[in-house]
């Protein structure tokens, strides 16, 4: 049990604008510590909207989800909050930071958030985390002055500061260039070969799949595939 | 640290937009410096004509009322078994003024609340010199007294009120009757008055005050001079004229008085109720005004806020998907109001009393009113600063609880 990361059992979802339909039926998904996984299937096939279940934020759902052993179904939303704060690091297609704050402010809001540590080694470890991506220059800019390149890696450092068990990507390289996409790629190897972090990630990019230690294949709310 | 997070996002969306926020502390600093102006406004004003009233009126003034005829006296002559009925009963004359003038004035003394008490004989008088004749009433007094109680040194326009007390039948008469009579200080003037003989007097003072109808028929003897126009003994007195510590309290205390002397007190409410009235209406007018204006600060805040929560509901999403709670986002919104509140409280402070100061400088010129009467009444901040945040708070509110509740899903997903 203590390996697990992430397990989803019979989990169902509905969407009722403009017309009731079932978008996820019964999925059961267990995902062990410091494993990549890629989600892949088909636009409208439901897996990003799995994914957003998974990541606590959608609470409009049947079934039952636990993170790290605990059980998130049914908690409050201020509770989860914190959950997604400690425990889930996330990454959206469009980078979406903070455009009024600089890189290195937007990489260390969700830690000074955390409270873990002082206000300076927060900013230490940000600082740490743009380097990692070689965005080290660019960390007083304000985050709306970067390329889209750079503003995903702020946002992927972003995901990253708080040492989460959890990273989830939504289609994290749909919009970068394939250097870039080798450069997040690599990263997120290498977060869960060497820093035992769990990886889920939804994806168009068959490559990127690929080279993931495990693809989920989904088609129609159901997974078809779960790739072991 | 956690609470920091939220003042430091707060402070950043208040500077990233400077515009927009100075904007709002604009409205709010108008809102809170109007409110002062016309708490300043209002109160120098009532202070001026509250002050202005009690130069000629006292707290309290007791006088012996005249009373209905009542068949009392018709007791002596039927039994009490028998029932009396007087028709058509007229008012009694008293004649006396108020018996043991004296004896009631150290009674008065006794109680905590009094501070001066003085005797007046007050007397309806004919005022000639050479063929023309005015109407008036002399007042008699213990001079010393009443210039304690009054400031009536405070009106002298010529010649001294001093000379009361040393020159015989002196008078000091107001700039009306000395302007319709054509007197100077040091001319006579020949005084008649009820059942008295006619009196030749001489003119030691003239005073102005901003009544002209006082102006026009008042003047101040000494007591004994007023005793001896009406042909009265010593022991004469018409009225007691009483201040007290604190005039709110005049009311109560003259009811108290009535009961211990049997006359009839009134107390300075009932002597100046439409100045009581006038006092009401303004408040009202006033209030009306500063709630509008604040009224409209609030929308101004409401809107702004509104308005930024549209622009950055994106972002509230990602504050929310990175682990904001609701509470959270609802204090970062909270916050951005209450800084605007605070920045325009204290401009409006600063703007609220440059402007009470500058209308305070405001020529008016009439009577003894030379400059428009402004109080500098700390209070007035204060409140002005409570109300200023107060509604701030509440403006900011709303548009927070909407902040927090945006669902991070929907935005995100599109």
């Amino acid at each position: 049990m203590a390996d697990i990361a992430l397990k989803a059992t019979s989990v169902t979802k509905y969407f009722h604008d403009p017309v009731t339909m079932q978008v996820l039926k019964n999925i059961d998904l267990v995902v062990p510590k410091g494993e990549f996984v890629s989600i892949v299937g088909k636009s409208g096939c439901g897996k990003s909207t799995l994914l957003y279940v998974l990541s606590t934020m959608d609470t409009d759902y049947e079934g039952e989800l636990e993170i790290n052993g605990d059980k998130v179904t049914g908690q409050s939303l201020n509770k989860l909050a914190a959950v997604r704060n400690g425990s889930i690091g996330f990454v959206f297609q469009f980078h979406y930071l903070l455009p009024d704050f600089t890189c290195l402010k937007n990489v260390m809001i969700p830690a000074l958030k955390l409270g873990k540590y002082a206000y300076k080694e927060v900013e230490e470890r940000a600082y740490e985390k743009l380097k990692m991506f070689g965005i080290e220059e660019q960390a007083l800019k304000k985050a709306n002055k970067l390329s889209g390149g750079q503003q995903q890696r702020v946002a992927i450092a972003r995901a990253l500061i708080n040492d989460p068990a959890i990273i989830m990507g939504d289609e994290p390289t749909g919009n970068l260039d394939s250097k870039n996409t080798g450069i997040v790629f690599d990263l997120f190897q290498k977060l869960s070969k060497e820093y035992g972090q769990t990886i889920i990630t939804v994806t168009h990019d068959e490559d990127f799949a690929r080279r993931s230690d495990r693809i989920v294949e989904m088609a129609d709310g159901v997974i078809t595939n779960h790739g072991k | 640290m956690r609470a920091q997070v939220n003042t430091e996002i707060a402070l950043t969306y208040l500077s990233s937009r400077k515009k927009q926020t100075l904007v709002a502390a604009m409205g709010v600093m108008f809102g809170i410096s109007m409110f002062i102006f016309m708490q300043s406004l209002m109160k120098g004003t009532n202070d001026y004509f509250e002050k202005n009233s009690f130069s000629s009126t006292p707290h309290i003034r007791l006088y012996s009322e005249n009373k209905v005829a009542d068949a009392h006296l018709l007791t002596g002559f039927l039994k009490d078994s028998s029932v009396k009925i007087l028709t058509n009963p007229k008012q009694l004359i008293q004649t006396q003024g108020i018996i043991n003038p004296y004896g009631i004035i150290q009674s008065i003394l006794k109680n905590p609340q009094v501070v001066d008490v003085t005797p007046q004989v007050t007397a309806t008088a004919i005022y000639t010199s050479g063929s023309v004749t005015l109407d008036g009433t002399v007042a008699g007094v213990n001079i010393n007294e009443e210039d304690k109680m009054f400031d009536v040194q405070g009106n002298m326009v010529d010649g001294s009120l001093k000379d009361l007390n040393r020159v015989n039948n002196g008078i000091v008469i107001g700039k009306g009757i000395a302007e319709k009579l054509s007197l100077h200080v040091g001319d006579n003037i020949t005084v008649s008055a009820g059942n008295g003989s006619a009196t030749i007097m001489r003119v030691v003072g003239i005073f102005a005050t901003t009544i002209k109808q006082i102006d026009e028929t008042k003047s101040y003897a000494n007591i004994i001079q007023a005793q001896n126009l009406l042909g009265k003994d010593r022991s004469y007195v018409t009225d007691i004229k009483i201040n007290l510590k604190d005039y709110n309290n005049a009311p109560p205390v003259a009811r108290e008085l009535e009961n211990i002397t049997g006359y009839k007190a009134e107390d300075w409410v009932q002597a100046n109720e439409q100045l009581k009235a006038a006092f009401k209406i303004r408040a009202v007018i006033l209030n009306s005004v500063i709630g509008v204006i604040l009224l409209v600060a609030g929308f101004g805040i409401y809107n702004i806020l509104n308005m930024t929560i549209y622009e950055k509901i994106k972002e509230i999403a990602i504050l929310k998907a990175i682990g904001f709670p609701g509470p959270s986002v609802t204090s970062i919104f909270l916050q951005q109001a209450i800084y605007i509140g605070i920045m325009g409280g204290v401009i409006g402070i600063i703007v609220g009393f440059l402007i009470t100061y500058m209308t305070s400088r405001i020529y008016i010129g009439a009577g003894t009113l030379k400059y428009l009467p402004m109080s500098f009444y700390i209070p007035h901040y204060i409140e002005a600063v409570c109300f200023g945040i107060l509604t701030t708070i509440a403006a900011g509110y709303f548009p927070a609880r909407k902040a927090s509740r945006v669902d991070p899903v929907n935005i995100i997903r599109g």
